[in-house]
């Protein structure tokens, strides 16, 4: 089967390094980071991701902007998104991802183990074969 | 009037004769001054008949002071005087008639003439007496005139003073009124202070919360994604196992403050439902009976059965009795009793509290007690503040007592502490009910 790619977008390099080389150890993932906002879009065409997970306080872009741009693409506009938030608190959450409408957010800092399966489920979800 | 009272019966009777006496008096009042005066000189001719008759009796010769009399009270000193010459006119006229045997021959007409100046005295005496008399019934006229004034203006000032009392408790009322408003609008506005106090307070929580979380939480993830590849990959040695779960460990205590701060500072809404608050204390005291028996703390329940229900998010409220139980289990650190009472209290204007079925409002009580050393006194005042500990760094974050205030104010109750009298710390949580009939 093969690797479900992520693209993970955060301005924090530790964070998406973080994640890069968790998901990657698991070997079930291809991971491509990206720190700056405004690349967002290039690097998701360029990559072409099944999940995209975006830190939703960024400078220059927040990371609601970025998901328009890339709803408004209509290549990349059917991929899931997970917005990682310092903005909501685990309590909030209940513990997992919180869905408001078409958005799903996971309050940081979060475990790995919390965000594989949400990636997971969301993967599955995407393709339900 | 008949009455059987004996002065009252003595008093009618004495009144009878005076009656008369006046009945009579203004029956010959009621006489024009020319009869009176002309009955006079027929009086004066009858008495001077029986004068002729009975000889010379000087009782008979009183008589002639009636008509005199008569003329000069109803008729005037005039018709007195006139009839007085007339009496001793015919006085001297039956003198002669009977002519009597006189030594001197001018003895009769000197003895009319003391007649007569007899008959001007009695005319001028009654005259002073009449005139004394209607001086006299003129005065008591005046004064009964003067006193029926004065009563009339006395009674005239006290209904004014009756009007301007009844006036002024009008006024009094309306001043009550408006002081009640006053007090409660003082009230409300300290409420409404103390309201606008908290909120700033909590806004300017909130925003410090906000920054905290963000500037934080980051280097937490960071921290949190290192240690989880490390934890996977990368030591098997037991010490390096063991201090990558304690990074772990720090890493969620950390995070969990700071989830703390952001819920306090950002109150979600409530999710109201009618609950029976027992019901909530029991599920507490569930969750807390491993904590309970490892810390060797009895539960003594007093709770009052049938409640009145109140409008309660459960899960919150759920919150405020863990955080006190596990508030009271700390406080006995060698093991103890933790007693909570509930019971309820009706206004003294509704019916009572018997059951969720009368209706009526009240307020529900919640006790928590423990068998602790208590609160200092000195410590009272600032329990409920947040960040206030009195715990050493890393072991508590000072919010616990803040957030359990802050959700019983959120449900519309208080929270207040105090020390039992035995020794020990006590919690009072009140909570206002209103039930339909």
């Amino acid at each position: 089967m093969a690797a479900k790619r992520i693209l993970v977008v955060d301005d924090e390099l530790g964070i998406t390094r973080g994640i890069m080389m968790n998901l990657e150890g698991a070997g079930e993932y291809e991971v491509r980071t990206e720190n700056k906002a405004r690349d967002t879009l290039t690097a998701a065409r360029d990559f072409r991701p099944d999940l995209i997970l975006l830190d939703v306080m960024m400078p220059e872009m927040d990371g609601g902007d970025v998901a328009s741009e890339l709803r408004d693409d209509p290549v990349l506009k059917d991929i899931p998104i997970v917005f990682l938030t310092a903005a909501i608190s685990i309590e909030e959450t209940g513990g997992h991802e919180k869905v408001s409408g078409p958005m799903v957010y996971l309050a940081k800092p979060v475990v790995t183990s919390e965000l594989t399966k949400c990636i997971e489920r969301h993967l599955r979800q995407q393709s339900p074969s | 009037m008949p009455t059987d009272d004996p002065d009252g019966a003595a008093s009618h009777s004495a009144d009878q004769p005076q009656s008369r006496w006046n009945d009579m008096m203004a029956f010959l009042g009621s006489w024009s001054k020319a009869w009176i005066t002309a009955a006079s000189f027929q009086l004066v001719v009858v008495v001077g008949i029986i004068d002729v008759i009975t000889g010379y009796e000087v009782s008979v010769s009183l008589f002639y002071l009636l008509p005199v009399s008569l003329s000069t009270w109803f008729a005037g000193r005039a018709a007195g005087a006139s009839v007085a010459a007339f009496s001793t006119v015919v006085w001297l006229a039956a003198d002669l008639v009977r002519r009597p045997h006189y030594h001197h021959p001018l003895t009769p007409l000197w003895n009319a003439l003391i007649m007569g100046l007899w008959f001007a005295v009695v005319v001028t005496l009654l005259d002073i007496l009449k005139w004394t008399h209607a001086n006299l019934e003129a005065t008591v006229l005046q004064r009964t005139g003067k006193l029926r004034n004065e009563i009339e203006g006395r009674c005239r000032v006290e209904d004014q003073l009756t009007q301007t009392n009844a006036d002024l408790r009008v006024i009094r009322q309306q001043l009550q009124e408006s002081l009640d408003d006053l007090r409660k609008s003082h009230a409300e506005l300290q409420h409404t202070q103390l309201q606008l106090i908290e909120a700033a307070k909590m806004e300017s929580i909130g925003r410090m919360a906000a920054g905290i979380a963000h500037e934080v939480k980051n280097p937490l993830m960071t921290l949190s994604l290192g240690a989880d590849y490390l934890f996977e990959r990368g030591s098997t040695r037991h010490d390096e196992v063991e201090l990558l779960k304690d990074m772990k460990d720090a890493v969620q205590r950390a995070s969990g403050i700071i989830n703390l701060l952001m819920d306090y500072s950002k109150p979600r809404p409530l999710q109201l439902v009618n609950e029976d608050v027992n019901s909530i204390i029991e599920s507490s005291l569930e969750l807390m009976r491993h904590q309970l028996i490892k810390h060797n703390v009895s539960v003594v329940r007093k709770l009052q059965v049938s409640l009145p229900p109140l409008l309660l998010d459960q899960r919150r409220m759920q919150h405020v009795f863990l955080n006190l139980f596990t508030n009271a289990v700390q406080a006995m650190s060698g093991g103890g009793t933790l007693t909570v009472r509930s019971r309820a209290e009706a206004d003294a204007t509704s019916e009572a509290p018997g059951g969720g079925t009368a209706g009526g409002a009240g307020r529900v009580f919640v006790e928590v007690e423990d068998t602790g050393p208590g609160v200092p006194q000195e410590h009272i005042a600032s329990l409920f503040e947040p960040f206030f500990t009195t715990k050493g760094p890393g072991e508590e974050t000072g919010l616990g007592l803040s957030i359990v205030q802050r959700l019983v104010t959120i449900h519309g109750g208080s929270i207040a502490v105090g020390n039992c009298p035995e020794g020990g710390a006590r919690f009072v949580l009140t909570f206002n009910y209103r039930t339909k009939g």
